[in-house]
């Protein structure tokens, strides 16, 4: 019952946020959005039991992600604000016009019927397994995948994390003028 | 009501409308939010199979570097945002023309 409740307001919180990400205007209220489909989806990892990555989504999207996502709206939102006065921040035209909304609205029907034909055949196939409804803790199980099957991939993560933050900062750093 | 199905049509409405915001958005922060989106979608994919379908946790895995990787993306795609700002005065995507011709 429980888990009923968390898995349908969970995926009404991921649908109707990702909505709202599409649609609004301000890009500021994206974002905001965006943090509020990302918790939907941490929701949903937690009914399907997988408390550890559903608290890393959380730790890593909502705590890290949107927040860089926020301070790069912030530091790119300046010009936009001086020029257009009339409109603040995030109501520039650089957010779409009826063109591209139009563009977007016909790929995404496409793709969506497209795919919803191969999920109707793809679900009659699939093996149904049954379901018991407890969760036993994963973190000790994923551990220990991490450092033995997949302790290579860990490795090079490590190594990617290394390269994208020097590569942020280099990047990001302010230039001498020549 | 959960089953696999369930998760699957979450997961591509997730991926259409991320799809959706990279196509009609011409702010590139907005259009790396699209990219987020897409990749949350895949994740969820994974756990849904990992747990539906396969017995074991290899879909959490794949599942959490995924969110590494998409934490890297996001921090070397805002960094190349806010240079391009500082060159041109602006987040708009066409006028990002430096290499056209």
């Amino acid at each position: 019952m429980f888990l009923e409740f968390l898995f349908i307001s969970s995926a009404v919180l991921t649908v109707s946020c990702a909505l709202g990400v599409l649609v609004v205007k301000n890009i500021m209220h994206s974002c905001v959005f965006l943090l509020g489909s990302l918790m939907g989806v941490a929701g949903l990892y937690a009914t399907l039991g997988a408390d550890f990555v559903a608290v890393t989504q959380i730790m890593v999207y909502v705590g890290g992600v949107v927040i860089l996502m926020l301070f790069a709206v912030m530091l790119t939102g300046g010009t936009d604000f001086i020029s257009r006065a009339q409109n603040l921040l995030g109501l520039a035209p650089s957010m779409g016009n009826k063109w591209t909304y139009g563009m977007g609205l016909f790929v995404g029907v496409v793709f969506l019927l497209t795919n919803i034909k191969l999920l109707m055949g793809l679900t009659q196939t699939l093996p149904t397994k049954t379901i018991n409804n407890e969760f036993p803790s994963t973190v000790t199980e994923i551990g220990h995948l991490l450092v033995k099957d997949h302790v290579l991939a860990f490795e090079i993560s490590s190594v990617l994390l290394l390269g994208a933050l020097v590569g942020a900062a280099i990047i990001a750093r302010p230039r001498k003028q020549n | 009501m959960m089953s696999l199905a369930s998760y699957l049509i979450i997961s591509l409405i997730l991926f259409v409308v991320g799809l959706m915001v990279m196509i009609s958005r011409k702010n590139i922060v907005a259009i790396l939010l699209g990219i987020e989106l897409i990749l949350n979608a895949a994740a969820l994919n994974f756990v849904a199979y990992s747990r539906y379908v396969t017995n074991n946790l290899d879909g959490h895995i794949f599942s959490l570097f995924i969110i590494v990787i998409a934490a890297a993306e996001a921090a070397v795609g805002l960094a190349i945002v806010i240079r391009f700002f500082q060159i041109k005065e602006t987040i708009h995507v066409d006028e990002a023309t430096q290499l056209r011709n």
